[in-house]
């Protein structure tokens, strides 16, 4: 276990010190290479924040993964209400439905160059184009879960509401959305996972348009690092910090998320 | 999609999904959400572009490292021209992007790229405009408007491109390192390898190699070629007149003889790698052009940096200079305003401003004047002055096919018949990813 | 099944509407022209020509499209088997009744949080530099050369990085199944006198047979994707060792002018996907049924 630990961390530990250190600080020694550095000194943060336009990329980041995750479980949601109970009664939403799954199977190589024109042509190279581009790309699998997730929602809820007189909209507004919270949370943090560190994406995408996500800069500003790898390492720390930190703070959920509610902490 | 999937996937993730009460934790989280998206709007701010009525040029070049020059040089034309708003673009993996955004039919106004296959698939597919007739040719050296000629794959009327600047490739060398232990530059194959014999017995490492990056290993190849076979032997090739298996044998011979005297493992090095070893007095020689010395500067400013023609043949008077063009300027024919951005091209074609390039970049001006040539180059000279140069073999490779994976995969290979089976493929490979090519030249000629 | 339908009926399709319209234009709509352009020779840019079924016949000869799917598979292959072990012990571990259990669940989903192209530029340098630095140290030869610089051994570098980092989601899913095995099937196999891996094998096996299946179909369909970890680790090389199928599909459709032809292999890639998933759940869902 305490092997793993160290699997886990040794690999962090080095981006860290070699973050912290000066060119001139590294050594080919095993000594030398695992040791702390001399002086813990912000320099090459302040630089590498410079370089890959850092606040700019991490807005970009924020803006997308946020975006695509409120977006998500609006869609989603609702499709998994509409799919869920309209199946059991007919067959074209059953159809439906495995038009949607069936899509889990495509690669996104095959999409990707006709998709660099489609979005083009309707002047969605843009993040909002990203945006809609992950919510197809993402629904598949979440439809499925939200669907399945139904099963679990009792139809008695919804007939005792419709008696009440309330419609349909108003009862999944009232009734469904807020019960399929723990399903929200899964798909809030597989979303944020996924999109916040897809490369492909926006490289193809957003090329051209001067707008990065984090790992994007990380992609373009790789050869201005070329000779100095303390400067690229503190850019590698300072893109992983925000999601590292995000984790921290939500670990719970994010970890009850991914596996929700077997886990108890 | 068959129903099992389906029903598989139900009921296990179900099992798992099992609710849980923690309403709480989910209102914080959505909180935080709305947090941080009006943070991110904040972040990358309303955007409100220079929508006034200036015209709008764009430049896309594909040297990220000359950026800064050209953010200087952009700077520097916007301040002087009121009627047109200058934007240079140096992205990395600018083919990439470029090709994307070519997809997109989002064209720039300009491109500025290297004189290789790239262009001429862009001249084939009629992207460019055609710049015949313009007074600003004329400033160009007829050597590197030949280059251009002949990188068309099909011979075409008019010319397509402004070459701006060339760079060179062959040995670059420690001058302090020679000059302190006597070496001297070597002129033929033969003196190189004693050369490189006896930097090892002095105790050095002779040459050093970032073949990681796989493109570094055509620099060598380039160098030798140009020397070894003849210029126009990919032409010949797609005419099915000659073989690359013949053309080339020399050439795979000796960049194979080189690697005893490259470090250990050159493919578990990239070129930023090379540069800094270079750079530190590692190694006495590193086999790239001259585009490497900016980054090497980079790391030890105060380097003596030599480069000396690639000895690649048996004598001395067989020696080309490895040189081609390096940046030059292209206007897209969907540009609407090619007007304009001719006056863009003549201000870039100022000798000012051609100084102020190389100052930065290095490299070898292709317009006529009196530009200096880089100091580093000093022992290249008299071949740029005399014409003695031969642009890179690469310039006609596909790039889908890979000749410097090919190469790398044949310096790793240890095997005896290494060298036949690296021609053979070579050879097997070019038809296969030229044929639309070969086919279209030959329909041509009938 | 021509009845009316009911007014919530229509609710959902005024719902899922503007939902499928979203899906055909982002995804079947590419698609088709993806398959489209795969009879083609276009480059991306210019014009093209038809040219029939010779890029799916080039497929079948081309070298290095054969080596992608070798590297593919059997990176896929290596890592699924090596993630699900690997898991499946730690999942164990942690499940049972130690100290520190939940704090070293959270470090353990570390790697699975960060992106796979940093990672790979943090794992580089590794082995470039620290690997060999420490075999030069304790003097062991296997270790002195960077593993990413021989084409034997490149692919193992890449397997590494993709299982450390898909671990951690594989054993979350295997602790929430271990989880739903009541204890009380535990002590009722104890009392039976049966040892620690009767008990795995007779009793816990069979009743999370189910999550290894959809383990093993999450983590061999993520491992054909591989794309970040080559990008950031080999770009494909020494010698073309380590090029995935997305990989060369992005590397020569779009940079290089193969966009028809890597069309062909895209569509290709997505039948043998597909062909994959079908026997994969076909073989799992006999194997439940005998158990």
């Amino acid at each position: 276990m305490c092997l793993g630990t160290l699997t886990v961390f040794f690999p962090l530990y080095m981006a860290i010190i070699i973050a912290f250190k000066q060119p001139s600080e590294m050594t080919n020694s095993v000594e030398g290479a695992l040791s702390l550095p001399k002086t813990w000194s912000f320099s090459n943060f302040a630089e590498a924040m410079r370089v890959t336009d850092f606040w700019h990329s991490l807005g970009n980041s924020l803006l997308i993964t946020v975006g695509t995750i409120i977006l998500a479980i609006l869609v989603y949601s609702l499709a998994g209400y509409a799919l869920g109970r309209g199946m059991n009664a007919r067959k074209r939403f059953k159809t439906v439905y495995f038009y949607i799954v069936s899509g889990m199977f495509v690669p996104f190589a095959i999409l990707m160059m006709p998709l660099v024109k489609e979005t083009a042509q309707m002047h969605l190279g843009n993040q909002f184009g990203v945006i809609l581009l992950y919510l197809v790309f993402y629904m598949p699998m979440n439809v499925m879960l939200y669907a399945g997730y139904m099963k679990n929602i009792p139809v008695v809820l919804e007939e005792a509401a419709q008696v009440d007189g309330l419609t349909t909209w108003q009862t999944f507004w009232k009734i469904i959305f807020p019960m399929m919270k723990p399903m929200h949370a899964t798909v809030a943090v597989m979303t944020a996972l996924g999109t916040w560190n897809d490369v492909m994406t926006p490289l193809v995408i957003m090329s051209g348009t001067g707008q990065n996500t984090l790992p994007i800069a990380q992609l373009n500003f790789q050869t201005q690092f070329g000779t100095n790898y303390n400067l690229a390492f503190a850019s590698y720390v300072l893109s992983l910090i925000p999601i590292l930190v995000f984790y921290i703070i939500c670990q719970k959920q994010i970890l009850n998320g991914v596996a929700n509610g077997a886990v108890k902490g | 999609m068959d129903f099992r999937v389906h029903s598989f996937f139900e009921s296990h993730f179900v099992q798992f999904y099992q609710e849980e009460k923690k309403g709480d934790s989910v209102m914080k989280c959505s909180n935080m959400l709305a947090a941080v998206l009006s943070a991110a709007c904040l972040l990358t701010g309303c955007a409100s572009g220079p929508a006034d009525d200036k015209i709008q040029i764009e430049i896309v070049s594909y040297k990220p490292e000359a950026a800064k020059v050209f953010e200087e040089i952009q700077d520097l034309f916007n301040e002087t021209h009121d009627d047109i708003q200058l934007t240079i673009n140096s992205p990395n993996e600018a083919m990439t992007i470029l090709k994307t955004r070519f997809v997109r039919e989002d064209y720039p106004d300009i491109v500025a790229i290297g004189g290789d296959i790239n262009y001429s698939g862009f001249l084939d597919a009629g992207l460019f405009w055609n710049l015949e007739g313009q007074p600003v040719l004329d400033k160009v050296r007829d050597g590197y408007r030949q280059i251009d000629k002949q990188l068309e794959f099909v011979p075409l009327e008019g010319e397509y491109a402004i070459p701006y600047a060339a760079n060179a490739a062959g040995i670059l060398y420690n001058r302090k390192l020679f000059r302190e232990n006597g070496w001297q530059t070597p002129e033929t194959w033969v003196e190189f390898m004693d050369l490189c014999e006896t930097i090892q017995e002095d105790g050095f490492q002779p040459l050093y190699a970032g073949y990681k990056d796989t493109w570094t290993t055509l620099a060598p190849w380039n160098a030798l070629a140009v020397e070894l076979a003849d210029p126009d032997i990919c032409q010949q090739v797609n005419r099915q007149e000659a073989t690359f298996a013949e053309a080339y044998d020399l050439t795979a011979e000796r960049i194979r003889e080189m690697l005893p005297y490259i470090q250990p493992n050159p493919s578990a090095y990239g070129y930023s790698d090379a540069a800094t070893a270079f750079a530190n007095e590692e190694a006495a020689m590193w086999a790239i052009g001259s585009y490497a010395i900016p980054q090497i500067r980079s790391v030890n400013p105060e380097m003596e940096i030599g480069a000396f023609v690639m000895p690649g043949a048996d004598s001395a008077e067989e020696r080309w200079l490895n040189s081609g063009i390096d940046l030059q300027f292209c206007v897209m024919a969907d540009s609407p305003e090619k007007e304009a951005a001719m006056e863009v091209i003549d201000f870039l074609c100022q000798d000012e401003v051609m100084d102020l390039y190389l100052a930065d970049q290095g490299g070898i001006s292709c317009l006529k004047g009196d530009f200096a040539v880089p100091e580093e180059l000093g022992d290249m000279k008299e071949f740029i002055e005399s014409g003695k140069v031969r642009d890179f073999h690469d310039h006609y490779y596909p790039s889908e096919m890979a000749v410097d994976a090919l190469i790398q995969t044949y310096l790793l290979d240890t095997s005896a018949d290494a060298k036949e089976k690296f021609l053979k493929k070579f050879d097997t490979e070019w038809q296969r990813y030229n044929r639309d090519l070969i086919r279209r030249l030959q329909e041509e000629n009938q | 099944m021509k009845r009316k339908m009911t007014p919530r009926e229509r609710t959902y399709v005024k719902i899922l509407l503007p939902i499928l319209v979203l899906f055909f234009l982002f995804n079947t709509l590419p698609m088709i022209q993806g398959f489209i352009y795969s009879f083609t020779n276009y480059k991306g840019y210019g014009s093209y020509d038809w040219v029939g079924l010779r890029n799916y016949m080039d497929l079948f000869t081309d070298q290095r499209v054969w080596n992608s799917y070798f590297f593919t598979f059997k990176y896929a292959i290596c890592g699924t088997i090596l993630v699900n072990v690997i898991a499946l012990a730690l999942a164990i571990g942690l499940n049972a009744k130690i100290r520190f259990k939940s704090a070293l669940r959270g470090i353990y989903f570390i790697p699975n949080i960060l992106g796979g192209l940093i990672i790979g530029y943090i794992f580089s340098f590794l082995f470039t530099y620290i690997l060999p630095a420490v075999g030069e140290y304790f003097q062991i030869s296997w270790l002195q050369n960077s593993i990413l610089s021989s084409p034997d051994t490149a692919w193992i570098g890449v397997l590494i990085v993709g299982v450390w980092q898909a671990v951690a989601m594989t054993t979350i899913i295997y602790i929430s199944g271990l989880q739903t095995v009541p204890e009380d099937v535990y002590e009722a196999s104890r009392i039976d006198g049966a040892g620690k891996w009767t008990e795995f094998r007779k009793v816990t096996l069979p009743l999370i047979i189910p999550l290894v299946s959809t383990n093993l179909l999450l983590t061999t369909k993520n491992f054909m994707m591989v794309f970040d970890q080559i990008m950031s680790l080999t770009k494909g090389g020494p010698a073309q060792s380590t090029e995935s199928i997305s990989y060369l599909i992005y590397r020569n459709g779009l940079d290089g002018g193969q966009f028809g032809f890597q069309s062909a292999n895209a569509v290709f890639f997505f039948v043998v996907i597909v062909a994959l998933s079908v026997i994969q759940l076909r073989s799992m869902s006999s194997k439940e049924e005998q158990l």
